[in-house]
């Protein structure tokens, strides 16, 4: 893998900073999160905080260096972050549990997965423009995808800032998946809080940062959006890769011995008799026969049917 | 772009003789829906689809198997039958009910039955820590029933926990979700491997599997008593074969449940599993023998409790 990568979290004019970010990395595989701690909850940085550590950690256990199944892996983190929380809350005896919204994000082979809950968003930048963006959970969102307000009238709407799924409410959070999404030469994945791309919409995003030199660009986009937040603006945060592999090259079944230790070998060679997919070939025939055999016993043991 | 990994069917959508009315829950290898039978009568109805297998589009009925996912998901095929075979032969009040199975969009589907009601954990999470003796005692023991039933098969369920224990409006307790039950107690075939979840799977579900017994059922049903009490999960298993922290319930709620029901909590969760109940019989009839309502101490003083220790002990 060959990227660039920046994370940032700035307090913007609140009184502490409730975001928090992390990336981090094996040989094969990338996670990036950004969570945003939500105010009006009692102790929303906790939340924040439990949330990027399960992740991280997870990460730090599972991939080595490869993830089995990056969406299991967004899943069942995400999940457990969640559960974390509530467990945080019942241990500590807190009236009220604290949340916070997630995004994350895996790239492996080249290949970007990412999740959220929330209205904290990814954008998948390529060639200029946004080519991919999460969908928040917020009710400002429905509302403008049923044409009932306008964009201008959502940036006022009283309830711009509410959202309808969040880890570590007492009802199980709403996450949504991307699809499997390739990833090209010169692409850039941003996650970023609501303080950011509050003041900064994803089209300028994606012109300000051209790309080659994220570590510069990336910086002064924060400014930029700090500046414009001003003196009560909102904590703002950034994890932004730019993505130096392309997909294509890697599909192709070459194989690249440069980064091998010198004494190691890698043999392929098929176990005798253990073939894994020999042993779970289940014909139609054997399903209809398990179905038939289930569907007796369903008869002789529950006549009532 | 964004969206759920894989799409519930439409709401209306007729499947086979019934009605999907709407999804009740979604699991990383099946879907749940709540439907209805042409008399009307609810049905739950559970949909093999492992999210990493599978793909449904929205709108689409029939999920997208990849050529070389066709192996795996019919492996996995093999783990639904396994649940579908395990319930099918039982008939208890205290189990759910299989009503029906079929074949259709290319997955499987076991039709069961339905009723209104919450999970445990539910229950757990909404009196955090005000559980009383009466419902662990009343829940428990009938919940046993079904579960004797389940062992008395030849099978173990193996993934007992708050959230597989469902309360019927009456609280009468159903055990549902056996996707991880096997017929471990006859087969002699090589067995698949089991899910767990940490704090309610037994020390045995981490080591040598071939321990697995009606003690590995027990020690989970311990593992949920305890979080009846303490409102979460213990410690799990793998953790406490390393260091063990819990607290034992006999110390944690000296004086605030009986002291045979913390007992029996601790006997459940001893980790070897030969210092355990050995069979649901056993713990069964522990848990009703010896119906003492709790003593309810005065918290009071230091003292006041030794007393109270003293007066309360000669039975």
């Amino acid at each position: 893998m060959r990227f660039t990568i920046y994370q940032d979290s700035r307090q913007g004019g609140r009184n502490n900073n409730e975001d928090r970010t992390t990336y981090c990395y094996s040989r094969d595989a990338l996670l990036m999160v950004v969570a945003d701690g939500m105010g009006g909850h009692h102790h929303g940085e906790i939340a924040a905080q439990i949330a990027v550590q399960t992740l991280a950690s997870a990460f730090q256990h599972e991939a080595r260096p490869h993830l089995d199944d990056p969406f299991r892996f967004l899943q069942r983190g995400m999940t457990n972050a969640h559960h974390a929380i509530l467990d945080y809350t019942a241990r500590h005896r807190l009236p009220d549990s604290p949340r916070t919204t997630c995004v994350a994000c895996i790239i492996q082979d080249n290949v970007a997965y990412w999740a959220h809950a929330g209205d904290s968003r990814l954008f998948l930048i390529r060639a200029g423009r946004v080519i991919a963006q999460t969908k928040d959970h917020s009710r400002i969102r429905l509302l403008l995808e049923e044409g009932l307000i306008t964009e201008a009238q959502a940036e006022r709407h009283p309830d711009r800032n509410k959202i309808y799924s969040c880890l570590g409410s007492p009802s199980a959070p709403e996450i949504d998946f991307s699809r499997k999404t390739p990833l090209e030469h010169g692409d850039i994945i941003l996650l970023c809080s609501d303080g950011l791309w509050g003041v900064m919409p994803g089209e300028k995003i994606a012109l300000v940062l051209p790309g080659n030199n994220l570590l510069q660009a990336a910086p002064l986009l924060m400014n930029q959006a700090e500046a414009r937040g001003g003196l009560h603006g909102d904590n703002l945060s950034v994890v932004a890769v730019h993505w130096e592999d392309n997909y294509v090259e890697a599909l192709s079944s070459a194989i690249s011995t440069q980064t091998m230790p010198v004494d190691e070998v890698t043999t392929k060679l098929e176990e005798f008799g253990r073939n894994p997919s020999y042993k779970s070939d289940l014909s139609d025939d054997e399903i209809e026969a398990a179905i038939e055999e289930i569907r007796a016993a369903i008869d002789k043991f529950n006549p009532k049917k | 772009m964004a969206q759920q990994a894989n799409h519930p069917l439409p709401s209306g959508h007729q499947l086979e003789e019934y009605t999907i009315d709407r999804q009740l829950s979604l699991g990383g290898f099946s879907i749940v829906y709540l439907a209805r039978d042409p008399e009307g009568t609810q049905v739950a109805i559970k949909e093999y689809l492992p999210n990493s297998l599978a793909l449904r589009a929205k709108g689409d009925i029939k999920p997208i198997i990849s050529e070389d996912h066709l192996g795996p998901f019919r492996y996995g095929m093999k783990c639904f039958f396994e649940e579908g075979r395990a319930l099918a032969r039982l008939s208890h009040p205290n189990v759910i009910r299989v009503l029906n199975f079929f074949r259709a969009n290319e997955t499987v589907y076991m039709v069961m039955e339905y009723e209104h009601g919450r999970t445990l954990q539910e229950f757990i999470h909404k009196h955090q820590g005000h559980v009383s003796e009466r419902f662990i005692r009343g829940v428990f023991t009938r919940m046993l029933n079904g579960l004797r039933e389940v062992h008395s098969h030849k099978l173990l369920h193996l993934d007992l926990k708050p959230s597989n224990i469902y309360l019927r409006g009456d609280n009468s307790p159903v055990l549902i979700d056996f996707g991880a039950a096997r017929q471990t107690l006859a087969s002699d075939q090589p067995m698949l491997k089991p899910m767990y979840t940490p704090g309610f799977a037994s020390p045995e579900h981490y080591g040598e599997r071939k321990n697995l017994g009606p003690w590995s059922d027990i020690y989970s049903v311990g593992a949920s008593m305890y979080a009846c009490l303490a409102g979460s999960a213990p410690q799990a298993a793998d953790e406490r074969l390393k260091k063990d922290t819990l607290t034992p319930a006999m110390v944690r709620w000296e004086g605030q449940f009986s002291d045979r029901l913390l007992e029996i909590i601790d006997w459940c969760l001893n980790l070897n599993h030969l210092y355990r109940p050995q069979s649901v019989f056993a713990l069964q009839k522990a848990l009703v023998a010896d119906v003492h309502p709790p003593h309810i101490r005065q918290p009071g003083n230091w003292l006041g409790r030794f007393v109270g220790k003293f007066r309360s002990s000669p039975r």
